[in-house]
């Protein structure tokens, strides 16, 4: 029940977060302005907001990856190692992203 | 079709698997006439009886309530029994039957349902009564019967079973014919253990695996909803204390007129 | 395996689903460059600036355009009672997306081809 909470919740996150994150970075479409971007982050509030589109990311992404994967029989057995292994993949991935989103 | 006097003949391919001769199932073709009227069935049992005594194949009751016959016509499920052979011959005149999918092949069309019946039991499909069993009748209102969808009306087919994507990955999922099932025990007023069935559906392989693809409705003879039932389910699992309390308040009044019962409690949320 | 439109959209789904999830580590690797000081970030950009890689984004965005509206099509699935529907709402799923990635795929065309 966890895993599809935690999928379904992000996915409503995700909505807002990906619309926001193409209208503020990519529209209009072309060259992405580093300046803009870092303009744009120098802001707390947009840093936060970015670190929270990471999380509902990262959540969507490994639990949607590990649905795919238990979902075949011959790989069910390993499920407690495949969340181990995506839980700390998630918090890997976290706070490299989160110092990526910090830096600038 | 190809037309002799009033009565066609149209073209039916089987796929035949002998698993003491066949390394692997093939597609065999059988003539037969198809006047009006007549079903696949009766052109599987024609088949039997007069070209190949070896063709295997599942029947019972011929009117579409044993279940035995569900089938794999041109790609969709259904009952043979109550399929009419002339609507189902595409515009070439053939029509092909395969056994149902996903399952493991015993002979011919037959297919070994274990796993079908094992998953089945895993929902205690009977019925827990309560501890106060009324003399006379349990009562239900219009609209608790309503709320029920038509589940009774299963007639463990299989073919929801074996259209569902997810039965194709993995045989550990409970499966769409035990959820509508235990949808429906759930919903049942008589029944004193919601809690613990919707606790039961609460995992990984329970109502969680389905990833609402549909084919169980596509495939359901009876026209029944087993993707509308899981979300159901879905919903109550998270609120089953509540739910559980407001049966037991109801079954305290089970005995009573409908009348007297008045107002039926949510059952598509519970309180 | 049995067709029909709700096998299409799961297919759809999981073959997105993946590949956006190999995308997002990419997409991580490239703006993480910036840890490495900005000539880092700069050449994984440049990298990714060429041509080839533009057109890809048109299928990023196919991928990702798609993903989210079948999510919001699951969304409306889940509570409200629209199981009647299913056929209509896949169709729909495929409208829409087809319209929001041709209304973003062509700047990124033109952009692509502006060099």
């Amino acid at each position: 029940m966890r895993i599809f909470l935690m999928q379904r919740w992000s996915a409503v996150a995700l909505l807002v977060f990906l619309t926001l994150h193409m209208v503020v970075v990519h529209y209009p479409p072309g060259h992405i302005d580093v300046d803009r971007v870092l303009e744009r982050l120098d802001d707390p509030l947009w840093k936060a907001i970015d670190i929270a589109f990471l999380v509902a990311v990262l959540t969507h992404a490994l639990t949607g990856a590990y649905m795919v994967i238990t979902d075949v029989q011959r790989f069910s057995v390993y499920k407690r190692a495949l969340a181990w292994a995506g839980a700390v993949a998630g918090v890997l991935l976290f706070v490299y992203g989160t110092r990526t989103i910090l830096t600038f | 079709m190809a037309t002799n006097g009033s009565v066609p003949t149209v073209t039916i391919r089987i796929q035949r698997f002998n698993p003491d001769a066949d390394k692997k199932p093939y597609l065999q073709a059988f003539q037969v006439k198809a006047p009006p009227g007549k079903t696949i069935l009766d052109a599987l049992h024609e088949i039997k009886e007069e070209q190949d005594g070896s063709l295997t194949f599942r029947r019972s009751c011929r009117h579409a309530i044993c279940g035995s016959c569900a089938m794999n016509v041109n790609g969709r499920h259904m009952l043979v029994c109550d399929a009419p052979l002339r609507e189902h011959v595409d515009r070439h005149g053939v029509l092909t039957l395969r056994p149902l999918a996903y399952l493991p092949i015993i002979k011919d069309l037959v297919v070994d349902r274990t796993s079908f019946w094992e998953q089945y039991q895993r929902v205690k499909p009977w019925l827990i009564p309560p501890e106060n069993i009324p003399e006379k009748e349990f009562r239900m209102s219009a609209e608790e019967v309503a709320a029920l969808r038509d589940a009774e009306h299963c007639i463990m087919c299989g073919a929801c079973y074996s259209s569902c994507q997810v039965i194709a990955l993995t045989k550990q999922y409970i499966g769409p014919h035990a959820l509508l099932k235990a949808f429906l025990r759930v919903l049942d007023p008589r029944d004193s253990a919601p809690a613990e069935r919707l606790a039961d559906l609460d995992r990984g392989d329970g109502v969680y695996r389905c990833h609402t693809i549909f084919n169980c409705i596509d495939a359901c003879p009876k026209g029944l909803n087993p993707t509308e039932a899981i979300e159901t389910l879905r919903k109550l699992v998270i609120k089953r204390g509540a739910f559980e309390a407001a049966r037991a308040e109801r079954q305290r009044r089970l005995d009573q007129p409908i009348e007297v019962v008045g107002e039926a409690p949510a059952l598509s949320g519970g309180e | 395996m049995y067709r029909s439109t709700g096998f299409i959209a799961f297919v759809l789904r999981r073959l997105t689903g993946v590949a956006l999830v190999i995308y997002l580590l990419l997409h991580m690797w490239v703006i993480g460059g910036i840890n490495s000081g900005a000539e880092t970030f700069n050449d994984r950009m440049e990298f990714l600036g060429k041509p080839f890689f533009r057109l890809l984004e048109i299928g990023l965005l196919a991928a990702v355009v798609y993903h989210g509206v079948d999510g919001i099509r699951l969304l409306i699935g889940h509570y409200f009672q629209v199981t009647e529907y299913r056929r209509g709402l896949f169709y729909a799923v495929i409208v829409v997306s087809g319209i929001l990635v041709i209304a973003g795929g062509v700047p990124i065309l033109l952009f692509a081809l502006e060099g």
